[in-house]
């Protein structure tokens, strides 16, 4: 072998290593939305660096929620694994049909990440025959957002508004609406959002443990549509026709919303100080198990079995996502993303009183929630069933009996389940 | 020769009759209520297509919020939405993707599908009819179905995330093709004929008779495919994996999947996104006259 050549190859295998080992310090991902789940993976890729890995990069990538899904179908069923991530974000509504549509696709996170710290319902979404596969992320714990001043002027207090059923929420909010001309709450017709979270509240879902429909019959859905017809036919509330529609109702136009935490953001960003207050969601009272407790979309990490470097991302995870307090706390002042971590609420920033809901210590309170929100499971074809409910709204709205009305749905998911 | 192709492809020719038939027997200005009817219709689809460009136009002079509540009217946020967008977006980069792509594609698609329609058209061949047959066939197939073994095709050719990956699967476009057969039909033989007796090969016949005188062809083909390649977004959407491939119709739509949208920053995308498409239908509109009127001269 002659010198030069010997130190080519010296030269290009240290070259290689360095590559490798640049390689191995770098995770990729997908997400949605580049301000909220973009900058949380941002800012916990920067508390990584300082707890000792300054080589370590986050390579994010952004794509629609729809978009990841569609290419992760697309690349999983192909089964050419190039270029998929190594971590990425999955809606909870998602979550089942993947886990098993694709077993072995994501890897199984159980004897890494300690699940005991988080919200059991976030870790029962990620969970398919004992073993689960996420990361859990932001929770869509619910809350009773009110207006305080107008329920105030319509003679009512903060008191008046905890723990309520729905029955009492809607004599509230009918005098509310006829006190102060504003409508009680607004829904969008076509989005059968609410039901869904009144549903959950029940600990009942659409499906049986073994994945068939679960609607006829099941005496929750039944007391859950029978407290959701008498709002839709109560003169409470106002017709919003779009996401974008409600968001905007929000600013002024309605006494109250029952969203996910996350809705937080939208309602501070109507400079409105001082004005709104939230309080746990109503209950249907007529449920076995009712609780003012629910959940409204989220989403998980998971770790693709693919990934060249699934150490490096199970020790990210769990050193930053699985235990870090003071980087949750840092998420929910800059990005208002309130996590699935328990622990969390020690931090400084959920302890904090928040002027804009009157000095409520709203963070507190919902992760006190969080930890009583009933864990369902999902199942594969929550959106499919979501869609036979809305289809069925008007003829709700209009009077319809109930029981032909649930069979009616039952008779469409039945359909679109197959 | 060239006076019976000239008459062929002028379109003043044939004009004369064409106004007699549209005029009618009985001349203009008899009954005014059909018309009066005729042009309020017209002036309602008019509206109905136009109000969207309008919205659109209005859309990225307003706050998100206002485009939300409604408002109607042109506002003054239209610098702070694009300062927005440039600094959410790397718009030279995606603009260039976006470009890239689209003008390689038409590019190479023209050549390809034109070339197949006139040989489709020019050369005969027992099985002719039957592969044009097979083809056409093919339209039908949706591209859902193709997606999955397309994918797997150009992993194992290691293309994934490239600007090939998008281009390589568009160049053999079956209605093109179609398109370029069904004009070649109108293309004078005589003038290939001749072309031979001059002496000229077949590729240049092609390159400098037929091309030329299908210009228009040629135009009304680049609108539709630079339209289809542009506005392509699932392909490229399951193919491309990073931010710095991205087009701007796949930009649009994770600026659309914020849990709070900025619509201001999407109606000023959405805007510059129209722009080269609108920008290629009026030259090429142009174009097209031009290579009717002066087609061989």
């Amino acid at each position: 072998m002659t010198t030069a050549f010997r130190r080519t190859l010296i030269a290009s295998t240290a070259l290689g290593l360095v590559a490798g080992a640049a390689a191995a310090q770098e995770l990729t991902v997908w997400a949605w939305d580049p301000n909220f789940n973009g900058a949380a993976m941002e800012a916990a890729a920067a508390a990584y660096q300082e707890m000792g890995n300054p080589d370590f990069t986050l390579d994010y990538q952004e794509f629609a929620r729809e978009e990841i899904e569609q290419k992760l179908q697309t690349q999983l069923a192909a089964g050419t694994m190039d270029g998929l991530p190594d971590i990425v974000l999955i809606e909870d509504y998602s979550a089942q049909k993947f886990l098993l549509s694709f077993p072995g696709a994501f890897e199984p996170l159980t004897d890494v990440i300690d699940y005991s710290g988080f919200a059991d319902y976030k870790v029962a979404l990620a969970s398919v025959d004992g073993e689960t596969y996420a990361m859990p992320f932001d929770s869509g714990v619910t809350g009773l957002f009110y207006r305080s001043d107008l329920i105030e002027e319509a003679g009512y207090t903060a008191e008046d508004m905890q723990d309520l059923t729905w029955d009492e929420f809607i004599e509230i909010g009918e005098a509310v609406t006829e006190a102060t001309g504003t409508p009680m709450i607004s829904l969008d017709i076509n989005d059968p959002g609410l039901f869904v979270v009144m549903l959950q509240s029940t600990g009942s879902w659409f499906f049986n443990e073994d994945g068939s429909l679960n609607i006829e019959g099941n005496p929750d859905f039944r007391a859950a549509m029978a407290d959701y017809q008498e709002i839709l036919q109560s003169d409470m509330w106002t017709q919003v026709n779009s996401w974008a529609d409600y968001q905007a109702s929000l600013a002024g136009d309605v006494a109250s919303t029952v969203s996910g935490v996350w809705i937080t953001g939208t309602i501070k960003a109507a400079d409105m100080s001082g004005q709104w207050a939230v309080a746990p969601i109503p209950r249907v009272a007529e449920a076995e198990n009712g609780t003012n407790y629910s959940n409204l979309g989220g989403s998980s990490w998971y770790v693709l079995a693919s990934s060249d470097d699934k150490e490096l991302a199970f020790d990210f995870l769990t050193s930053v996502w699985g235990s870090d307090v003071e980087f949750y706390n840092q998420i929910l002042v800059d990005q208002g993303a309130v996590g699935s971590l328990l622990a969390s609420r020690e931090g400084d920033a959920y302890q904090e009183a928040d002027a804009y809901f009157g000095g409520q210590e709203v963070w507190q309170d919902f992760s006190s929630w969080l930890g009583q929100v009933p864990a369902v499971d999902y199942g594969i074809f929550t959106y499919e069933v979501r869609s036979a409910i809305a289809s069925n709204i008007p003829a709700i709205a209009d009077g319809a009996d109930l029981d032909e009305a649930i069979s009616s749905i039952a008779a469409e998911a039945a359909v679109l389940t197959q | 020769m060239s006076d019976v192709a000239a008459h062929r492809l002028d379109p003043e020719a044939a004009e004369p009759s064409a106004r007699a038939a549209l005029r009618g027997p009985d001349g203009p200005g008899r009954d005014m209520i059909g018309p009066a009817v005729k042009y309020i219709v017209l002036s309602l689809a008019a509206f109905v297509s136009v109000f969207p460009f309008f919205w659109m136009l209005v859309g990225t002079t307003n706050s998100s919020y206002d485009i939300v509540r409604g408002k109607a009217w042109f506002g003054d946020q239209l610098l702070v939405n694009l300062g927005n967008l440039i600094e959410q977006v790397d718009l030279p980069r995606v603009l260039f993707n976006s470009f890239y792509i689209a003008i390689i594609s038409t590019v190479a698609t023209l050549l390809v599908s034109s070339l197949a329609g006139y040989a489709f058209e020019i050369f005969r061949h027992k099985w002719r009819e039957r592969i044009f047959a097979a083809l056409l066939l093919m339209l039908s197939i949706p591209f859902a179905a193709l997606m999955v073994p397309l994918f797997v095709m150009m992993a194992s050719a290691g293309l994934i995330n490239t600007y090939s990956a998008i281009i390589l699967p568009t160049i053999a476009n079956i209605f093109i093709i179609f398109y370029f057969r069904q004009a070649t039909k109108a293309f004078p033989h005589e003038l290939r004929d001749a072309a031979k007796i001059d002496g000229l090969k077949e590729w240049q016949i092609f390159l400098r008779v037929y091309m030329p005188v299908m210009r228009s062809t040629y135009a009304a083909a680049t609108i539709i495919v630079f339209t289809l390649t542009w506005n392509n977004y699932l392909w490229p959407l399951i193919v491309l994996q990073t931010n710095d491939m991205k087009t701007m119709v796949l930009t649009i739509s994770s600026l659309n999947s914020a849990y709070t949208p900025d619509f201001g920053v999407i109606m000023v995308a959405t805007v510059i996104t129209t722009l080269p498409t609108l920008i290629i239908f009026f030259l090429l509109q142009r174009l097209f006259v031009q290579g009717m009127l002066g087609s061989v001269k």
